[in-house]
């Protein structure tokens, strides 16, 4: 019991310890040479224009919800094509039947979010 | 692999989910049409209906859907049984009633009226699919398909403030829940090594898998974790404050249709999944459930008593309700979900716990959609949701009050009423299980909760009102409040067919009970 438990506490230790471990010997090992450009905020090799605290348009979110559409296609399309690789004849198109229902329900959510504009840049 | 059968047992579902769609679709091309949302709520029930009858021909079928096709003996991810065929007809009332009654109510206040009767299909299909789960990912997901759906529906009066605030404290109080049901899932998975509830159960029956492992330590917290997620559907108490702000912020069919639809729900959820996985456990979470039943009840009834607004009020009332629920899951008998018949082995009991929950959640959903019907007829005829509104009502609207009474009565649990025969059915079985503290706690918030039903039955007949025109409900609002005021007097005054459906509904498929 105790043995087969004894290697999370191991894990755990390792864990807890590697972080600081990790940064105090980064901050014993490195020259100290700050200057204005260093301090600098570094994202994306860009200088940040402006205040984070800005409102988005609420249309990105839309585009987002939409692209989980057919991200959700990819993932459940993929895992079907796999179970389906090694199966006989007996079972006809069923298999066909069953993701052509999925897309389906999906192209209706799709149909829906473009007759009401979701599409359209405004 | 799908088979011809599971396609033909699925039909209630394929009904509501092609339905749902159809309307969808329906409602953007239909456009331009003056009479288009008349037609869409006509065929909306239509669709409805449909699912009904579908649902009601396959009383009797006991069989289970969607088999792997590695093992086609093994049962699969969804099963047609007693159990599911009266929650299936549940859901699919609750909705017709409340569809009825928000007809009218929903035109003028929103944009999205046919967004809103195919949001309420779809949230009937992830009761049906929540009634007949036997795999916990099905479990899961109808559980947040449910949940989904029912935020939107909450915050569907997008330019009111109190409606928004309701729908975002719903879901992030949802999204926890979930979270820790989906651990307390992965627990159980972690246990048993599989998803599927008959496997698990049949890993715990065998004495040699993991009785005695330290794994064995493991289950109490996953029992607890899943029942996070079922007691936040409930809203039994320590999952249950979203509820007051959701029910008071959603537009009032939505509230009528949280307090019962969802709650039934999970209370068909709870019981599957506790029964067929974990019947081995029935000690460990029928001893949880009393205390949990103890604290729902008492916590709803006292903080109703200082309720104004009737939507909260009603709130906390269902939140007591649940509770008294409850009192049947504590005293529910595994061997009679099994099909032993009391005797056989003297496992069974004449009265059961389950019978006992199906048949109040029957009673129920009568009274309370009842009652909301005439909250929804005040909100809509007369504009307001707090006591001081429902002053008079005798004057201006005599059938309604005197029907309301009667859905009042029902509440509290007086012949010859519903309410009575469901509260008689749990607190039997509480005390044929012996669990007299539990009846006794459960009485004493009978007694409490009349105060603040009447609280509310004074405003309607002694108070003066302050506008004394009278309401004429909508031909559609008083077609609900009729069927829900006569099936209310019917399960009362003859309740043997009833009772009979009740305890004809407690088979599940392939419950497994040591002897």
């Amino acid at each position: 019991m105790l043995a087969e438990w004894s290697f999370v506490g191991v894990f755990l230790v390792i864990a807890l310890a590697f972080p600081p471990l990790g940064l105090v010997t980064a901050w014993l090992l490195r020259p100290k040479r700050p200057g204005p450009i260093k301090k600098s905020t570094y994202e994306c090799g860009l200088e940040t224009v402006g205040d984070t605290w800005v409102q988005f348009k609420v249309q990105y979110y839309i585009y987002a919800l939409i692209f989980v559409i057919f991200d959700i296609e990819i993932a459940f399309l993929l895992p079907w094509a796999v179970a389906h690789m090694g199966l006989s004849a007996a079972q006809g198109i069923l298999p066909l039947i069953e993701v052509v229902i999925f897309v389906g329900i999906l192209v209706a959510g799709l149909m829906y979010a473009w007759r009401k504009g979701a599409l359209e840049w405004i | 692999m799908v088979s011809g059968l599971d396609f033909q047992l699925f039909l209630p579902e394929t009904i509501l989910l092609v339905g749902g769609i159809a309307v969808l679709i329906a409602d953007l091309f239909l456009r331009e049409r003056a009479d288009r949302e008349t037609n869409l709520a006509w065929v909306s029930l239509a669709i409805l209906v449909a699912a009904l009858v579908a649902s009601a021909a396959q009383y009797g079928v006991s069989e289970s859907l969607f088999r792997s096709s590695a093992d086609p003996v093994a049962p699969g991810a969804f099963v047609v049984d007693g159990f599911t065929t009266f929650f299936r007809i549940i859901a699919i009332l609750t909705t017709i009633i409340v569809f009825l009654a928000s007809v009218e109510y929903v035109r003028g206040r929103t944009a999205f009226r046919g967004e809103f009767f195919a949001l309420m299909i779809f949230s009937t299909l992830a009761m049906t699919l929540m009634a007949g789960s036997t795999d916990l990912v099905m479990v899961i997901i109808s559980l947040e398909f449910l949940s989904i759906t029912s935020y939107i529906l909450t915050g569907y009066l997008r330019g009111n403030v109190k409606s928004n605030e309701g729908a975002v404290k719903y879901f992030l109080y949802g999204s926890i829940t979930t979270a820790i049901t989906f651990y307390g899932a992965s627990l159980l998975f972690g246990v048993a090594g599989s998803t599927n509830l008959y496997d698990i159960a049949a890993r715990f029956a065998d004495p040699t898998a993991i009785i005695g492992t330290p794994l064995m330590s493991l289950v109490l917290p996953a029992i607890i974790f899943l029942l996070a997620g079922f007691g936040f559907k409930i809203a039994l108490v320590p999952f249950h404050q979203w509820s007051p702000d959701a029910y008071e912020g959603a537009p009032t069919p939505v509230t009528a249709f949280l307090s019962v639809g969802p709650k039934a729900a999970g209370f068909a959820m709870l019981l599957r999944v506790f029964a067929v996985a974990l019947p081995e456990f029935t000690h460990e979470w029928a001893a949880l459930m009393i205390g949990v039943a103890m604290v729902t009840m008492t916590l709803g009834n006292i903080v109703a008593l200082s309720q104004t607004n009737v939507k909260r009020l009603l709130a906390y009332s269902s939140i007591a309700q649940a509770g008294y629920m409850l009192i049947g899951v504590a005293g529910v008998s595994v061997a009679n979900i099994a099909g032993i018949a009391p005797g056989e082995g003297g496992a069974g009991l004449a009265i059961d716990g389950t019978a006992g929950v199906l048949l109040y959640i029957l009673a129920y959903l009568f009274t309370n959609l009842g009652l909301f019907i005439g909250v929804i007829a005040v909100d809509y005829l007369a504009g307001s949701d707090t006591l001081p509104g429902y002053a008079g009502l005798l004057r201006r609207a005599p059938f309604l009050t005197v029907a309301m009474t009667i859905f009042f009565l029902s509440l509290v649990g007086i012949p010859p009423t519903a309410g009575f025969i469901g509260k008689f059915w749990v607190f039997g079985a509480a005390i044929q299980n012996q669990l007299f503290a539990l009846a006794a706690v459960g009485a004493i918030n009978g007694v409490i909760s009349v105060v603040y039903y009447f609280r509310i039955l004074k405003q309607m007949w002694y108070e003066a009102p302050a506008d004394p025109t009278p309401l004429r409900l909508p031909g559609t609002m008083n077609a609900a409040l009729w069927i829900c005021l006569s099936l209310t007097l019917l399960i009362g005054l003859f309740p043997a067919p009833f009772i009979e459906f009740a305890n004809q509904s407690i088979h599940m498929l392939g419950v497994f009970v040591r002897s």
